[in-house]
């Protein structure tokens, strides 16, 4: 496999990074028992296994590789690991580096224990420990996220990809158009492994290639894969095949129907076409509503149907225009502001409890006056503070959420 | 330091002083003389004493013990009649304290019990009803189930009347040494559609502003202090600003954690002030309405609410709104 055979073995070899190499080489050198461990994200296939690897080989480390699908229990983390964090002090000898791989694959119901072992595992570690994931920003990293120091890894440049294959190719002996090349790394968005992988579907046992060849390549599934399906459903005006390309992505309905959410106005500009998307959406979100409120699954198809053919046919006309789509804000909002909406709301169960009333009263109806009176005395604030029997920063948190 | 919250600090605290509610009170005392309450079921207008009254109840009977004998609970906090449950059975379980020989339950705001959860409500009260009353509290009586209604003494409070508002407003003037004109009482009064709560909330905010507090004051007040930032989202849909609007909802929704229903309460109050013409204005209402009871029967409040102004960013940016739009 030439995605083996072409890692890269030092540093200088992976392609482009240089901020990411230089923040883990900081990270590395000033990192003692007890400090943050490195998490290094970013989309798949842009080196950050292999930069930890050859890392670990130029400074003569010892790693200690485990990736997702080995974390599935915390008896098997301990064994592993945990007696080589142990044993360290004993031999002490030569150093290591722990490598725990696709952190995010830890599923977050059946793995709850996987988690808890990473953590257990970041604050008792006798050597430094370095996370990988693609998507850091998932619900049940959050508590991991804040052990880490993050360090991101950007899509590679389809430059330097080219150049990469380049390289291969005179290896191999393969002669390749640089239309060919660029247009292999073009497709794989940055990820250099996948790159790697097409060139060698199409070139193995060639000593040319044409663009022609690339043919055979089938589209690997990954977010271009989503971004495809939104394309479908805000350009098509055909609702049977915009309800069919959902079909195109491994992933629940749940949240396809937010990438949708998200992406509406910026594809629909017309105030119309925006107002109709948006009724399909809500339509789809009450069919939603009865499948969780009477397990019917049944409904799971017309909530399909709305929120693809609904969206796609509310449009007059397709928008002749590229679109960049993004991720769904709401997935992520939530997770990030998980601590601060805790305190939040620890104060008004507080407020709640000595104004004999619920919390969803005071928000409605006292929060309003206390934070005009707030903005106006501002020592109320200490005095508020000291009746709760809270700390004044904790009820900035009425202030930072009510800006 | 107790809390310096006026609607807090001016709450009755004996039967008394509560504001009218006259028939009321003077049943209640009776049953208090005879040191046997039955379980009662208030129902009435936010702000109209219902929840002092059992807390004025608590305090007759129990003296300074009134805290370890009671239970507040309230069901919009409780995430479905287990926890209550739960929690009302600890309660009953351990022996009144200073003698009494049952204690008191207050399970405010009932009317969010879903009509199952009132169905084990009521068993759990012929349970436990040797050693605990209970006291529900709720907005509409209509929403409680038959069952409860016949085993609790039904006591409907009063909307208050511009002279009992007047009292209360009097007492807090009072209290804190303070100047209001007679049209600032007249704004108030005007104000707070009869709930007690807000008038001292009112009274609170506009005494940060000056001594003599006047009519200006307390409008500029009752503008600013609104739950979350509706006034500023409605006016960023109307402008064709979508996104910006959609910006503060999810603030307000999510940030905040304001209830859905609370937004579009707000959104619905709001309506008449937008900048639209008059015949859009009695649509949008329409759409308001069905996305409340979307929300109301368990649809995704953010969604929902995307919806509708997604809507006022049509009907703002389309000048005549087209009639087409919405059959």
């Amino acid at each position: 496999m030439w995605t083996v055979k072409y890692k890269p073995r030092r540093l200088s070899e992976v392609a482009d990074q240089r901020e990411a190499k230089d923040k883990l080489l900081r990270w590395l050198k000033a990192w003692k028992p007890g400090e943050k461990a490195a998490l290094l994200y970013g989309p798949p296939g842009n080196g950050k296994t292999c930069t930890v690897e050859a890392l670990a080989a130029e400074m003569g480390l010892e790693l200690l590789e485990m990736n997702a699908s080995d974390v599935r229990t915390r008896e098997r983390v301990e064994r592993v690991i945990g007696r080589a964090i142990k044993m360290a002090s004993l031999l002490g000898a030569k150093g290591k580096i722990i490598l725990i791989d696709e952190v995010d694959g830890l599923g977050a119901a059946d793995d709850r224990g996987g988690i808890r072992a990473v953590m257990k595992i970041i604050r008792e570690s006798a050597f430094p420990v370095v996370l990988t994931a693609n998507d850091p920003w998932d619900r049940k990293l959050y508590e991991v996220r804040r052990m880490c120091q993050m360090i991101p890894f950007k899509r590679v440049p389809v430059r330097d990809i080219v150049k990469r294959l380049d390289q291969i190719c005179r290896m191999e002996g393969v002669r390749a158009d640089f239309n060919v090349l660029h247009m292999i790394a073009t497709r794989n968005k940055g990820d250099v492994r996948g790159a790697i992988l097409d060139l060698e579907t199409v070139a193995q046992g060639k000593i040319r290639v044409t663009l022609e060849d690339l043919d055979v390549l089938g589209d690997r599934e990954r977010e271009t894969d989503i971004f495809r399906v939104l394309s479908s459903i805000f350009k098509s005006t055909s609702a049977l095949s915009a309800k069919l390309s959902i079909d195109e992505v491994d992933m629940n309905p749940d949240e396809v129907f937010w990438w949708v959410e998200e992406n509406i106005p910026n594809e629909y500009e017309n105030p119309e076409d925006l107002a109709r998307a948006y009724e399909a959406l809500a339509k789809a979100d009450i069919f939603r509503s009865r499948v969780v409120k009477r397990q019917n699954w049944r409904m799971l198809g017309y909530m399909i149907d709305l929120m693809t053919a609904g969206v796609s046919q509310a449009k007059e006309k397709p928008y002749r225009k590229f679109t960049r789509y993004q991720r769904p804000k709401r997935l992520r909002f939530f997770s990030e502001t998980i601590v601060e909406r805790k305190s939040l709301r620890e104060v008004l169960s507080r407020l709640a409890s000595c104004l004999h009333c619920s919390t969803r009263k005071v928000k409605t109806e006292f929060l309003p006056f206390l934070r005009y009176i707030i903005r106006q005395k501002p020592d109320f604030a200490e005095k508020l503070a000291s009746a709760l029997n809270l700390e004044e920063d904790e009820i900035d948190i009425l202030r930072v959420f009510y800006n | 330091m107790s809390l310096e919250v006026w609607a807090e600090k001016y709450r009755p605290k004996r039967l008394d002083e509560i504001i009218n509610q006259k028939h009321i009170v003077a049943r209640v005392k009776v049953f208090i003389e005879d040191r046997n309450i039955p379980h009662m079921l208030f129902a009435g207008p936010p702000g109209t004493g219902k929840t002092t009254m059992a807390l004025c109840i608590a305090r007759e009977l129990y003296g300074d013990q009134w805290r370890q004998n009671v239970l507040e609970t309230n069901a919009s906090d409780e995430r479905g009649i287990g926890v209550v449950r739960g929690k009302i059975k600890d309660f009953a379980r351990t022996i009144a304290m200073g003698g009494a020989e049952y204690r008191i339950i207050v399970l405010d705001e009932a009317d969010a019990l879903t009509s199952e959860a009132q169905q084990a409500l009521r068993r759990t009260m012929e349970t436990y009803s040797a050693t605990v009353r209970f006291i529900l509290i709720c907005n509409y009586s209509s929403k409680i189930i038959s069952p409860i209604q016949s085993r609790t003494a039904v006591f409907r409070f009063r909307t208050l009347s511009e002279e009992d508002i007047r009292k209360f407003i009097g007492w807090i003037v009072q209290g804190e040494n303070l100047d209001v004109e007679e049209e600032a009482v007249k704004a108030i009064i005007h104000l707070c559609e009869g709930d007690l709560r807000r008038v001292a909330n009112l009274l609170q905010a506009a005494a940060t502003l000056g001594s003599r507090i006047t009519e200006e004051m307390v409008y500029e007040v009752a503008s600013q202090a609104k739950p979350g930032d509706v006034r500023r989202m409605l006016q960023l849909a109307l402008d064709g600003r979508f996104r910006d609007a959609r910006d503060i909802l999810y603030k307000m929704l999510v940030n905040q954690g304001l209830a859905g229903e609370d937004v579009i309460r707000e959104v619905h109050r709001q309506v008449y002030g937008l900048d639209l013409p008059e015949e859009a204005k009695v649509r949008l209402v329409e759409a308001i309405g069905e996305y409340e009871f979307r929300i109301s029967e368990g649809a995704d409040s953010l969604i929902q609410l995307e919806a509708l102004l997604a809507r006022i960013t049509a009907y703002g940016t389309s000048t005549p709104p087209s009639r087409g739009l919405w059959r």
